[in-house]
């Protein structure tokens, strides 16, 4: 009797849904702009979270640890260091740079002005040698320095890694994180308090037809799924016109930053295949998902007859 | 069959019980009045057998199932054995005749093609084939009801509960209403009829129950109207 009831449930539900959000039509639009509002603000927040974080795992990507090596330093002891260093499994590579070589970096970086080195050669360089080390796991970066440190005096000068650098993109990144998440919980509220009452005048316009309904036998999810439909899609909709805004704004603002020096060197704003593949589940799934709660709590005062 | 043992209902502590230590029993097949003044304890008598409130005391019976004992989902299904009919009718006004009737059959999940063969069957019984494809609004009281019987019929129920269903009739079309019921009696269904009207009860010669301020004061086989107004 109960699966019966399922089969042919939907066709009568589908169309007793779209009558209603064709009758609220006025309360329905308002409703699916809530949602819009909601949505492209938080979708403004997500993108930045999403371009913060991207930021911060390309530079943490890019951090590389520098083991520099006293001026002393025997062959034996830059042997046991380096198989240490190769041996760890925390770490990606190790590259050796010789005092020359980093002079001779040092000298091309400075370009023009790379005169300004010529007093220097091989006899009187001032450049330590050093291994260059990339990490696996940015987190390991201190352990790694922990590990170098351990052959100080031992060939091992001193271990350089941009430690405040980091730190200040980190905390930055959760800083983000919890503003989201904050405006997040702040607009569901809202968004579903504006569902919930678009539902509950639905709800209240058929209360007749929902009594009759459950003196016939309806069953109560019979009753609810069509207010519950109503609202999911109400959100659906909502999401997809915000997402569709988002990604033309995005779109926009990255043509303009583009052509313009407003961002650091190197940088640039996640890919928009990126961002826009996170936002478009995001949102279906919250659209549908506050539509739904917010039906939920309208008809669920009703039910009791 | 329906079947009341020693219920008692009170709505709030200090006031008197709305019923007071009822014990019925009608069986499967009856045709049954239960009148009774306003405040009587009819109301609550119906509300009761619907199941939209619990006894405060006592156990009532539908089928040998106690439906006291009914949870809240288990309550749909007790409704789909009893058909109502209403005095207000409780038709919805923007669908059809057709579709008022076929709407309880959908409800519990019935096939299209059940639907298109028993509507008009049971349009049939109460006289309403002509009026297949109009709307309430252009119907006579009398035919609403014969709409809301025929809704009321349509999924087979043991029992059919009328709440004054000739209370908004003149007495002619009252008669038409309450014959349709004997005919529906007449093919196995226990018919339960709360109503005011005394001419109906004393020329129908059916069993009468009598409430009086809650409780049961007559119970005639073949009844006449219970209690002088």
């Amino acid at each position: 009797m109960k699966f019966s009831s399922i089969k042919t449930m939907p066709k009568n539900v589908v169309r007793d849904t779209l009558k209603s959000i064709e009758r609220n039509n006025l309360m329905s639009a308002a409703s699916i702009l809530s949602v819009i509002a909601a949505l492209i603000i938080l979708g403004i927040f997500l993108i930045l979270t999403i371009n913060v974080s991207e930021l911060t795992k390309d530079v943490e990507s890019r951090l590389e640890l520098k083991v520099f090596l006293q001026s002393d330093y025997t062959d034996a002891q830059k042997l046991t260091v380096q198989q240490a260093l190769e041996d760890s499994d925390m770490i990606e590579s190790v590259t050796f740079e010789s005092s020359q070589e980093a002079l001779d970096k040092f000298s091309a970086s400075l370009d023009q002005y790379s005169s300004l080195l010529s007093g220097y050669n091989s006899q009187n360089n001032p450049m330590p040698a050093s291994f260059i080390i990339h990490v696996k796991d940015p987190n390991d970066l201190e352990a790694v320095q922990t590990l170098a440190m351990t052959f100080k005096d031992k060939g091992v000068e001193y271990v350089k890694y941009g430690e405040e650098y980091v730190q200040v993109l980190v905390n930055f990144s959760n800083f983000t994180n919890t503003l989201s998440l904050v405006v997040l919980v702040v607009l569901s509220i809202i968004s579903i308090f504006i569902i919930y009452n678009t539902i509950k005048l639905t709800v209240f316009a058929r209360r007749r037809e929902i009594g009759i309904m459950k003196y016939v036998g309806a069953t109560n999810n019979y009753i609810r799924s069509p207010f519950i439909l109503e609202g999911t899609l109400l959100g659906l909709i909502g999401a997809i016109v915000a997402f569709l805004v988002i990604r033309i704004a995005y779109y926009y603002v990255l043509g303009l930053l583009s052509g313009s020096s407003f961002l650091p060197v190197g940088t640039t704003l996640a890919s928009p295949d990126l961002v826009m593949g996170k936002l478009i589940y995001f949102f279906l799934i919250y659209g549908g998902l506050i539509g739904a709660l917010g039906s939920i709590f309208a008809i669920r005062k009703f039910l009791d007859v | 069959m329906i079947e009341f043992k020693n219920v008692t209902k009170s709505y709030e502590k200090n006031k008197s019980d709305a019923l007071k230590n009822v014990s019925l029993f009608i069986d499967k097949g009856e045709f049954v009045f239960l009148v009774g003044r306003s405040g009587a304890g009819k109301s609550t008598f119906i509300k009761l057998l619907l199941r939209e409130i619990e006894p405060t005391q006592g156990s009532i019976f539908i089928n040998n199932y106690n439906i006291a004992n009914l949870s809240k989902r288990e309550i749909p299904f007790l409704r789909r054995k009893m058909g109502i009919v209403f005095q207000d009718f409780r038709l919805l006004e923007n669908k059809s005749v057709f579709e008022n009737v076929a709407y309880a059959m959908e409800i519990i999940g019935k096939s299209e093609k059940q639907i298109r063969k028993r509507v008009p069957l049971a349009l049939d019984m109460v006289g309403l084939s002509h009026r297949i494809n109009h709307y309430p609004h252009e119907l006579s009281g009398g035919e609403q009801q014969r709409v809301v019987i025929a809704r009321a019929i349509i999924n087979n129920p043991t029992i059919l509960i009328c709440d004054e269903p000739t209370g908004n009739l003149d007495p002619e079309t009252s008669y038409e209403i309450i014959s349709i019921l004997e005919e529906i009696n007449r093919r196995g269904t226990t018919i339960v009829v709360v109503t005011h009207d005394r001419e109906i009860v004393d020329v129908m010669k059916k069993r009468v129950l009598t409430l009086e301020d809650g409780a049961l004061t007559v119970d005639d086989a073949i009844g006449r109207y219970g209690y002088e107004v």
